[in-house]
C-alpha cells in the first residue's frame, strides 16, 4: 500500500516538472551558462558562474536569518559506493543534477527530494584510476546532461530519462586515463581535461560539440606535442604546444610528461579566454628532467574555439614536491587608483596565492596563504620561485644499497596548501575564501620497491600536521595585500568547497560532517548542521517558489584518506556516506527578518 | 546445521565470484583455485586470442593440476607498486568488485621487503605472506649488431640511442646514472614490446629491460641481427632478485602445499623447462642451491 502511494507521489512530482519543462526555460542555453553568475533561480555551471567565483547575490538568507534555515531533504545516493561526494548540484526547472562516486549520475526532484533518474556508467573489470573514484558533477546543455567517467569517457545523457544520448572515449583508461572533473560548457562546446597517474601520460585539454560529442579542438599541455583542430570533420594539426620539443626537457621525457589537467577550468567572457591548470611533471623524481619542464605545475590560457595556449604561468618550474598546479583560477576585477585592473586569482598546492593580469598572465603579486612553507624562500619580481635546495627530496638513483636514503621534510604536503577544493571570491567584501590546510611532509628514497615483478626505486613519504588543535583553516583573503581578515581553524583538513552571498555569509563543510556558515565580514560562525558525514562537496544556493535553498552533498572519502601518517589517525574515525542535503529559509522567517530590518 | 553453512558458502564462492580468498580446504573442496596474474604481460601471462598464455600460465596451470583442483584466473591491471597489487588482489580486495584471489604471482621474494615497515613502525605487508621463490630475475640489453659491435659496458650508450620503458630503473638508471651523459640517448616506450619495435624500425640501436622479456623477445628477433648483450650494470642499485607466489597471511597451510608443489617444479626440472617453452633465460633462485 505504502509502497503504491510512493510510486504515485513520484510520478505526479515527475508530471509537475515534465510540466514544468514545456515552459520556456526547458533547454539550457548558451545564454544560460553566460549569465549563472547573476541568476539565483537555476545552477547551469560548476563554480555557479563560469568565472568560478561561487558567488550568489541571494540575500534572503544572511547573518540574521541563517538560524531559522531548516533541512527540507534528504537523499541517499545508495548502494555500498560510498566513497568521497565531491559533486557540486546543478539545478534547471526544479530538477537537480548531481553525481556520485564510481561514476553514477541522479536526477532529483529539487522540490521533494524524489528520485526522477538514476544512470550507473558500466566501469571495466581492470579499471586502476589514480586517484580514489570521486566525481566532481555535471554539465547542462540544451537537453543533455554531461559528465565524464573514471574510464575516461565523456558522457552525455538525456535530461529527463537519463538515457545515453552519446559517449564519446576521451582517453584509453588502460594507458592510466581518468576522468572526475566537471566539465565546462563555453559557445556550445563542452571542455574538459583528463587525470592520470605516473605511466607516462601525456596532459590533453578537448573541446567537443556538446550537442553530439564531435571532437572540435584538443591541445596537448606538455611542450612539443602537436594540438589539433578540426575542420569540416578533418582533424588539422595546429600547432606544437610551446613551438618544439625538448626546450624544458632533458632527452625525450616530454614525450611523458604528466602535466595532466584533472580538475577542468573556469572561462572569463571578457577576455574570451579558458583558464586550466596542469598536474606535476612525470616522472615524480626532479633530479630525473633537469629544467623547467613545459607547461606542468602551471595555469594555462587557452583560446575557446581554437585550443591555442595564448598565455601560461608556471608555479612550480621543475616540480619535485607533487604540487600539482591544477587549482581554479577565479577571474575578478579590482580597483587600482581609480584603474579597473582584470585580474585572475588562484591559491597553489605550493602555499602561494598567486594574483596574475588575466589579459596576459603577467604576474602583479603573490605571498603565502599557509603558515609555512619551507620549500621555496619566497618569489622573485616575476613570480618564480627562489628554491631552497635544502627542502628539493634527494636523488633515488644516489641512494642504491637498500636503505631508507637521505629524507627532507617540506612543507606544504604535497597535498597541498590547498588542493581541488574551491574556493569563493565575495564581490562585497573584495575577499577570497580559501579552504587551506596546514601540513608538511617527510619524502625519503625507497630503494626496496617492486612494480610488475620488477625491481623499482620509488619514493616513501608521510604527511604530519604542524598543529596539534587543527589542520584545516578557512581563511578570508584580500588579494589586494595578501592580508588575512579572518581564519577558522578545523581539526581534521578541508576538503570541501566554499560559497559566499551577498546575504555575508560564507558556506563550507568539513570531514566532521558540518555544513557551516561564517559572517563573510568577521568570520564569526553563525550556522552548524551535522549531515552525519564528512562534507567534501561544494554547497550552493538558489531560490525556488519565492524561498531561498542551499544544498550540499555529504559523504566522506576523496585523496586524505588514502594517504596514511599522523593525518590517518587524525581521521580514521569519520564514518563514510553519501547523500544531497537540502535546506531552505522557510517564507514565513524570511518575512520576520525583513520586517526587523526595516 | 554446519554442514548448511558449508554448502551456501560453495555456492556462494562458485557463484558470486569469490569475495574472499579461501584456505586450502576450501579450495580443495571448492574444487577451484583463483590465481591472480598481470594482464598483457608477456612472456609472463597474456591472452592471446582468448587464450591464456605465459610461463605464469602454465605454473599456476601445473598448481591447479597437481592440487587436482579448476584453475581460474584474475587478470590484474598494475598499480603504481606491487603493494597496489598485493592489496587489490590478496587481502583487500578490488575496490571496484570487492574480489580476491587465493594466490597471486610474480611477487618478489625479498626479505627486506616483506619485513618492510611503513612510516608509522606497523609493517607494510602485515596481510601478506610471501614465499616460494620460482626464479632470479635481472636485466639485459638486446641491440642491433649492424648498429653496435658489442656492448661491453654501458658507455657504449653515450653514443648509440637506447629504448627502456617508461618509469621503470632502466629508465632511471640511464637518465640520471654516470652525471647523465647517457641522457640524451635514452628514449622511452610505453613498454619493452614497443621499444623492441622501435629498435626494428631503427629509432634505437638496443632496448634494456627485465632479462626474462629481453630474452623471449630476442627469439622473436632476427638472431643474425639482433644479439644479447654480456654487459654489467653498475651503479644500478639491485643486480639480481627473486620472484615468488603470495598469499593471505590466513592461509598458511595453502602455502605449504604451494610451496611444496614449486620445490617439486624445480627439482624435477619442470620451472626450468617451462622457461625453455617461453624462450626465456631461467635462473634458479639461491634458496633451493
Amino acid at each position: 500500500m505504502l509502497k503504491n502511494g510512493k510510486v504515485k507521489a513520484l510520478s505526479l512530482s515527475v508530471l509537475v516538472s515534465l510540466a514544468f519543462a514545456n515552459t520556456a526555460h526547458a533547454q539550457v542555453t548558451d545564454e544560460d551558462i553566460s549569465q549563472d553568475h547573476l541568476s539565483t533561480d537555476q545552477i547551469v555551471t560548476s563554480g555557479m558562474g563560469l568565472k568560478g567565483q561561487r558567488y550568489s547575490t541571494l540575500e534572503t538568507i544572511n547573518t540574521a536569518t541563517v538560524e531559522d534555515i531548516r533541512p527540507v531533504w534528504s537523499f541517499s545516493l545508495g548502494g555500498e559506493k560510498q566513497r568521497g561526494q565531491e559533486s557540486q548540484p546543478m539545478i534547471k526547472n526544479g530538477v537537480m543534477f548531481v553525481t556520485g562516486s564510481y561514476s553514477r549520475v541522479f536526477a532529483i526532484d529539487a522540490r521533494t527530494g524524489d528520485e526522477l533518474w538514476q544512470y550507473d556508467a558500466r566501469l571495466p573489470d581492470g579499471i586502476m584510476p589514480c586517484c580514489d573514484v570521486i566525481n566532481r558533477g555535471v554539465a547542462l546543455y540544451g537537453d543533455l546532461v554531461i559528465f565524464g567517467t573514471l574510464d575516461a569517457k565523456l558522457v552525455a545523457l538525456d535530461k529527463d530519462s537519463g538515457k545515453v544520448v552519446w559517449k564519446k572515449t576521451v582517453e584509453d583508461y588502460k594507458a592510466g586515463y581518468s576522468i572526475s572533473a566537471a566539465p565546462i560548457i563555453v559557445k556550445g562546446n563542452v571542455i574538459t581535461g583528463i587525470a592520470g597517474g605516473e605511466f607516462g601520460v601525456v596532459g590533453k585539454v578537448r573541446a567537443y560539440n556538446a550537442t553530439n560529442g564531435d571532437l572540435v579542438w584538443e591541445r596537448p599541455t606538455v611542450e612539443g606535442h602537436m594540438g589539433y583542430l578540426v575542420k569540416d570533420g578533418k582533424k588539422l594539426e595546429n600547432g606544437i604546444s610551446g613551438g618544439a620539443p625538448g626546450k624544458t626537457w632533458p632527452a625525450d621525457l616530454w614525450k611523458t610528461g604528466g602535466a595532466a589537467p584533472w580538475l577542468g577550468g573556469t572561462y572569463d567572457a571578457d577576455t574570451d579566454l579558458l583558464f586550466f591548470g596542469t598536474g606535476n611533471p612525470s616522472p615524480w623524481n626532479s633530479h630525473l628532467r633537469p629544467g623547467d619542464n613545459y607547461f606542468s605545475s602551471s595555469r594555462l590560457a587557452i583560446n575557446p574555439d581554437t585550443g591555442e595556449i595564448v598565455w601560461h604561468f608556471q608555479t612550480t618550474p621543475n616540480d619535485g614536491w607533487d604540487y600539482d598546479g591544477v587549482n581554479e583560477v577565479i577571474s575578478f576585477d579590482y580597483d587600482d587608483k581609480g584603474k579597473t585592473i582584470k585580474a585572475a586569482a588562484t591559491a597553489d598546492r605550493n602555499g602561494f596565492f598567486y594574483v596574475l593580469n588575466r589579459e596576459n598572465g603577467d604576474f602583479i603579486r603573490g605571498f603565502p596563504f599557509v603558515d609555512k612553507i619551507t620549500w621555496a624562500k619566497g618569489l622573485d619580481v616575476k613570480g618564480r620561485p627562489i628554491y631552497d635546495d635544502a627542502f628539493r627530496p634527494g636523488n633515488p638513483m644516489a641512494s642504491t644499497d637498500g636503505n631508507k636514503g637521505s629524507s627532507v621534510m617540506a612543507a606544504p604536503s604535497f597535498l597541498g596548501g590547498k588542493n581541488w577544493q574551491p574556493m569563493a571570491y565575495s564581490q562585497d567584501t573584495g575577499l577570497f575564501y580559501v579552504p587551506s590546510n596546514e601540513w608538511e611532509m617527510e619524502i625519503w628514497n625507497e630503494p626496496v620497491a617492486y612494480k610488475k615483478g620488477a625491481a623499482y626505486l620509488g619514493a616513501g613519504f608521510t604527511i604530519q600536521s604542524l598543529n596539534e588543535e587543527y589542520i584545516g583553516v578557512l581563511r578570508a583573503i584580500d588579494p589586494k595585500t595578501g592580508e588575512t581578515v579572518w581564519r577558522y581553524n578545523n581539526y581534521a583538513p578541508l576538503w570541501g568547497g566554499v560559497l559566499a552571498t551577498a546575504g555575508n555569509l560564507v558556506f563550507t563543510g568539513n570531514p566532521e560532517g558540518y555544513l557551516l556558515a561564517f559572517n563573510a565580514k568577521t568570520g564569526e560562525e553563525v550556522y552548524k548542521f551535522n549531515t552525519g558525514s564528512g562534507i567534501v562537496g561544494s554547497p550552493v544556493t538558489w531560490e525556488m517558489d519565492g524561498e531561498q535553498y542551499i544544498s550540499v552533498l555529504s559523504g566522506w572519502g576523496g585523496a586524505v584518506p588514502l594517504w596514511g601518517g599522523e593525518v590517518a589517525k587524525r581521521i580514521k574515525d569519520l564514518n563514510q556516506g553519501g547523500s544531497v542535503w537540502t535546506f531552505k529559509l522557510p517564507k514565513k522567517y524570511a518575512e520576520v527578518s525583513s520586517i526587523a530590518k526595516n | 546445521m554446519n554442514k548448511i553453512v558449508v554448502c551456501l558458502y560453495i555456492v556462494m564462492t562458485v557463484l558470486c565470484c569469490k569475495a574472499h580468498a579461501s584456505s586450502l580446504d576450501d579450495i580443495i573442496e571448492a574444487k577451484e583455485i583463483v590465481i591472480a596474474v598481470y594482464r598483457d604481460y608477456a612472456p609472463f601471462s597474456a591472452q592471446v586470442d582468448g587464450t591464456a598464455v605465459g610461463i605464469d600460465i602454465d605454473i599456476a596451470q601445473h598448481i591447479a593440476k597437481t592440487l587436482k583442483v579448476e584453475l581460474r584466473l584474475k587478470w590484474i591491471t598494475a598499480g603504481e607498486t606491487t603493494e597496489d597489487d598485493l592489496r587489490n588482489s590478496i587481502w583487500k580486495g578490488h575496490f571496484l568488485d570487492k574480489t580476491k584471489a587465493d594466490v597471486m604471482m610474480r611477487v618478489p621474494y625479498d626479505k627486506v621487503y616483506s619485513q618492510k615497515r611503513d612510516d608509522v613502525g606497523l609493517l607494510v605487508h602485515e596481510q601478506v605472506h610471501m614465499f616460494a621463490p620460482y626464479h632470479t630475475e635481472t636485466w639485459k640489453i638486446v641491440f642491433k649488431k649492424q648498429k653496435i659491435e658489442e656492448v661491453s659496458t654501458m658507455a657504449v650508450f653515450q653514443y648509440h640511442p637506447v629504448g627502456v620503458e617508461v618509469d621503470s630503473i632502466p629508465q632511471f638508471y640511464l637518465i640520471s646514472a654516470f652525471r647523465g651523459s647517457m641522457r640524451k640517448n635514452t628514449h622511452q616506450f610505453p613498454s619493452i614490446v614497443a621499444a623492441v619495435e622501435g629498435m626494428q624500425a631503427g629509432e634505437v640501436d638496443a632496448v634494456m629491460g627485465l632479462r626474462s622479456q629481453i630474452t623471449a623477445l630476442h627469439h622473436t628477433l632476427n638472431q643474425a641481427q639482433y644479439q644479447l648483450a654480456e654487459n654489467a650494470f653498475p651503479l644500478i642499485g639491485k643486480q639480481k632478485w627473486d620472484i615468488g607466489l603470495a598469499v593471505h597471511n590466513d592461509y598458511r597451510a595453502l602455502a605449504y602445499e604451494l610451496g611444496d608443489i614449486v620445490t617439486a617444479m624445480i627439482n624435477d626440472q619442470t620451472m626450468a623447462d617451462i622457461f625453455k617453452t617461453h624462450h626465456s633465460t631461467y635462473e634458479q633462485p639461491a634458496y633451493y642451491m
